[in-house]
């Protein structure tokens, strides 16, 4: 089913040495690969062809869905909407992901647009790892939507992640939150060479009662250019906080823009932002432990994007 | 076991009026510090202990002058380098990490990743419990637990030579006397040579030998009851040619 580049991407998105556990839908170039529905996961084409619909019975606990995405075909450009629908009171588990391989000199790109409803009460952790590799010189792209409707006293957490060989990608996350619902967001983005990456972020806090907690840390190498936005935009009693943290390495650049609303209130909002070089102290102290200034700013780097 | 010799080390006068004038912070220090032995260097504010201690380290370059560990020149070498040879240091102010958990440093610093090993050592530092190991070593931590992250971080290097630059900053008062005891213990136990930079009369009594400096030299080595009428003087005012009267902050430290 897998070939030898299919594996090695399945490795570095979704952690997954072959076929995984328990419900899986896994799309290559624009086509479904296989698919797997458990007793309370449903997986369904949507109407229109153009992607899936995820449904989560309510009450499902512990279990998780894989939804890996493979762009290994010159030239294209996968375009996908998918929907999930996470029923009151589960608690799920959701492996998203996308890795491209590119081997020739024509681009390459996906654009996985996700809506998730959360529904009452409910769970959900969603994991998403954007990888792209291989010697071809074709240009990769990765330009993931991702819309998240909270009901009543749900929580998501969503850990999104892009560490290495995308050329560009500009990702949009929008959150809106219900009442006694909860949110948190950590994105960790790694650029190197000419890479450029957009990420702008709207979160509407509706309900009262309502917590999102949005943190970003980039890193920026080379030549590199990363700008982050985000809009954290109070309506009611609620507490909202942008932490956003850059490392530039080369020559790179940054623009980093948190943006706080208050349209009530009784919303907290804080933000805190930095962008700088790595601290000589934070390099002294690790020397000073016997590492080489090289292996310094590597554990460094390491745990600040862990 | 360590020795320095002649150490001088200079820094650009920016305040001087003349261009290119030299501000000598350490002026001509020799000293050999004795294996296993402990060390206390106190002195006023501005005179050049945690430079001192800085310069051991190779955290600063000397601008002349020589440092031997063992019999081997190592006045060239680097911090890494220095640190491999034996050498461990305590900053005052730790550096804070987003992201780096204790167990990340302890590990570096004590060459694995055996949570076995790494309990040893948390044990054997005797200052906080196991799931402290997991917390990142940033922004949250209180001064007095990064302080105590730092001791356990020179700890687990087993050094040949443990420098501290004033261990005591944002510890409280019930825990400076465990503090003292511990320094003592690995003195004893592993042989460590220790020299703790500190103005804490609880260090300045646990010390063999006691290094008073004063602008920049040594005014004073030997033990603490032969440095009483030195110490006296410093209870003044380090700051009397900068002062601005009590809307200083300086003045209520």
């Amino acid at each position: 089913m897998f070939d030898a580049i299919d594996k090695k991407l399945l490795k570095a998105v979704a952690d997954l040495e072959g076929i995984p556990k328990g419900a899986y839908n896994i799309r290559k170039n624009g086509k479904l690969l296989g698919r797997e529905i458990s007793a309370n996961i449903i997986i369904e084409t949507n109407e229109a062809g153009t992607g899936i619909v995820v449904r989560i019975n309510p009450g499902t606990l512990n279990e998780s869905v894989h939804i890996p995405v493979i762009v290994s075909q010159a030239g294209l450009h996968d375009v996908v909407y998918n929907t999930f629908i996470i029923g009151a009171g589960s608690d799920v588990t959701i492996v998203a992901g996308c890795g491209i391989h590119c081997g020739g000199s024509k681009s390459q790109g996906h654009e996985g647009i996700h809506e998730f409803q959360v529904e009452k009460g409910a769970r959900v952790k969603y994991v998403e790892k954007h990888v792209a590799m291989g010697e071809g010189k074709g240009k990769r792209a990765l330009n993931p939507t991702t819309k998240v409707f909270l009901a009543e006293d749900a929580y998501a957490e969503m850990e999104l992640s892009q560490l290495g060989g995308v050329d560009q990608a500009e990702r949009v996350n929008m959150v809106e939150l219900s009442a006694g619902s909860s949110l948190l967001i950590t994105e960790r983005v790694m650029t190197d060479g000419a890479q450029t990456a957009v990420s702008r972020n709207e979160i509407i806090l509706a309900g009262d009662n309502s917590r999102a907690n949005m943190i970003s840390r980039s890193v920026i190498r080379g030549d590199s250019k990363q700008d982050f936005y985000a809009t954290m935009d109070a309506r009611a009693k609620c507490f909202g906080h942008i932490e956003c943290d850059a490392i530039l390495m080369g020559n790179g650049s940054n623009e980093t823009v948190p943006s706080l609303k208050a349209k009530h209130s009784d919303a907290e909002l804080t933000h805190e932002a930095s962008i700088g070089k790595i601290a000589d102290e934070q390099l002294m102290k690790l020397m000073s432990l016997g590492l080489t200034y090289d292996e310094a700013v590597n554990r460094i780097i390491q745990g600040f994007l862990k | 076991m360590l020795e320095i010799k002649d150490i001088v080390f200079s820094v650009p006068d920016l305040d001087a009026p003349e261009k290119g004038a030299q501000k000598t912070i350490i002026d001509g220090v020799s000293y050999t510090f004795e294996q296993g032995k402990f060390y206390a260097i106190t002195g006023p504010n501005g005179s050049g202990k945690t430079t001192l201690a800085k310069l051991i380290m190779g955290i600063y370059d000397v601008t002349s002058g020589s440092i031997f560990l063992e019999g081997k020149d190592i006045t060239q070498l680097g911090v890494t380098e220095r640190a491999r040879a034996g050498i461990a240091y305590s900053f005052q102010h730790p550096a804070r990490f987003k992201g780096t958990t204790f167990r990340d440093l302890l590990s570096i610093a004590a060459g694995t990743e055996d949570v076995d090993k790494l309990a040893k050592i948390v044990a054997r530092v005797g200052i906080c419990s196991l799931d402290f190991l997991d917390k990142p070593v940033d922004s949250r931590l209180s001064g007095g637990e990064i302080k105590k992250v730092e001791l356990a971080t020179t700890i687990a290097r087993n050094p040949r030579v443990a420098i501290y630059d004033e261990p005591d900053t944002g510890i409280d008062l019930w825990t400076i006397d465990p503090m003292v005891r511990l320094l003592k213990r690995e003195q004893e136990t592993q042989g460590t040579t220790t020299i703790v930079v500190s103005h804490n009369r609880a260090f300045l009594s646990a010390a063999d030998t006691l290094l008073l400096i004063k602008g920049g030299r040594i005014a004073y080595a030997g033990d603490l009851d032969g440095a009483a009428e030195l110490l006296k003087d410093l209870s003044a005012c380090g700051y009397g040619d900068i002062c601005e009267g009590e809307s200083d902050v300086r003045c209520h430290r």
